[in-house]
């Protein structure tokens, strides 16, 4: 290992890194350091509000962190071996496929609802303009990360065995979601997100074929990458002012509530909206009870406390106290 | 404890006021919350419903001194037995 002095301190570089000081090419030790590791901006209200960051900055983070997790989708469906899985494992691939068909209308409503919303504030809050076009900005890359999980799933079903769903299934599949208010929107994207992860997590150990296992696990860990992003946002617009806490306490209520969105298909009545599908109430059969168990719903009611504690700053520590807090704010 | 009548009375106010539709309209046809949503200005989806029932909740807690745990139903469930359901908790008498 090669050495360079840097204030009096004899410091170890890589050869390669020498070589290239040793070269004239670059001008200050500042210039080989490593970059930043790419994370999610966790306080976004005060990246823009107080440390002066531009949406050109925050959107340079957004890509480097998705540049940084790209997996491929061709690669990890030629790693499983199809003859090692079980009826069971096929099933839950087929089911996660249509679950996830239904990422792209969720994603091309939240660029359409971020966009509309920014235009709202600019001029009137600029901070809060900002959180949000960083929001409609982002959901490019959501968007893409989803078609990664979709495309992998139903290209391996097919190989399984299973019909390709018909034109008309996609088609009612691909509904756009209805409008509604965004911290709302985005506080339930960081639960669904959530509660995909933990499915995954669940599957991921149910299977035998490690290159099944690995694809739940990559798209398990994008799906927690998710959840943080909308964490993220949710935050900025409670941290803003703009957006009353109360929106997302209603959200976990709704979830957390006895038969609420958290059980999914495992309800005893499941709504037919007839306007879009909710992923969660169309895991069929095997996917759905391994969604439904009781580690699994513990995981969920965690993640959801949890989300719900980083975005208004309230921590609850069951579905009793997020109703009673909920309450509280909702006054009469 | 105030007697069913005037429970019934004041939770029927209450919702109107906070779905924002008349009486008339509300209980004359005993709409379906998925009625109540669509016709209602105030309500986009669901989640207005439960505000509204929540709002009513807490008026009750503050005029009787009554909680009442807000209930899980579908969409087609009309409003008449939503205020069966509250006038039921009110009876089952869980304090504040």
């Amino acid at each position: 290992m090669a050495t360079v002095r840097e204030h009096g301190l004899l410091k170890p570089v890589s050869l390669e890194d020498a070589l290239v000081r040793m070269s004239g090419l670059v001008e200050s030790p500042a210039e080989l350091a490593p970059p930043r590791r790419p994370t999610v901006v966790a306080d976004l209200y005060r990246a823009f509000k107080e440390e002066g960051r531009r949406l050109v900055d925050i959107t340079w983070d957004q890509h480097r962190l998705h540049e940084a997790r790209r997996w491929s989708a061709t690669a990890l469906v030629e790693s499983v071996c199809l003859e090692q899985l079980t009826e069971k494992d096929r099933f839950v691939v087929w089911s996660a496929g249509k679950a996830e068909m239904t990422a792209k209308p969720s994603a091309d409503r939240m660029a359409r609802l971020a966009d509309k919303e920014c235009r709202r504030w600019v001029g009137k809050d600029s901070v809060v303009a900002s959180i949000v076009q960083a929001l409609g900005t982002w959901s490019r890359y959501w968007n893409e990360e989803e078609a990664h999980h979709e495309t992998s799933f139903t290209q391996l079903a097919m190989l399984a065995g299973f019909e390709p769903l018909s034109d008309d299934a996609v088609i009612e599949y691909r509904k756009v979601f209805p409008d509604d208010d965004l911290l709302r929107t985005v506080t339930m994207l960081a639960f669904s997100e959530s509660i995909a992860s933990v499915n995954y997590g669940q599957y991921m150990r149910q299977v035998s074929d490690p290159g099944l296992k690995m694809l739940f696990k990559h798209v398990g860990a994008d799906e927690v990458q998710h959840m943080q992003y909308f964490i993220s946002f949710a935050k900025a617009l409670v941290d803003s002012g703009a957006y009353p806490a109360k929106e997302a306490f209603a959200v976990a209520h709704f979830f957390l509530r006895e038969e609420g969105e958290l059980y999914g298909s495992a309800r005893e009545h499941v709504e037919d909206r007839g306007t879009h599908i909710n992923w969660w109430d169309h895991l069929e059969s095997e996917a759905g009870q391994a969604a439904a168990a009781p580690e699994a719903l513990d995981r969920k009611r965690s993640l959801i406390l949890h989300s719900l504690r980083r975005i208004t700053g309230v921590a609850c520590a069951s579905a009793e106290e997020v109703e009673d807090t909920w309450m509280d704010l909702v006054g009469c | 404890m105030a007697d069913v009548g005037e429970l019934k009375d004041f939770i029927c106010q209450k919702f109107c006021e906070n779905v924002g539709l008349k009486a008339e309209e509300l209980f004359g046809a005993d709409l379906t919350l998925a009625e109540v949503i669509a016709r209602s200005d105030r309500m986009t989806n669901s989640v207005d419903l439960m505000e509204a029932f929540a709002k009513s909740s807490n008026a009750l807690r503050k005029q009787y001194a009554i909680r009442v745990r807000l209930p899980a139903l579908s969409l087609d469930t009309p409003i008449s037995q939503v205020v069966d359901l509250f006038v039921q908790e009110c009876q089952q008498g869980r304090p504040v």
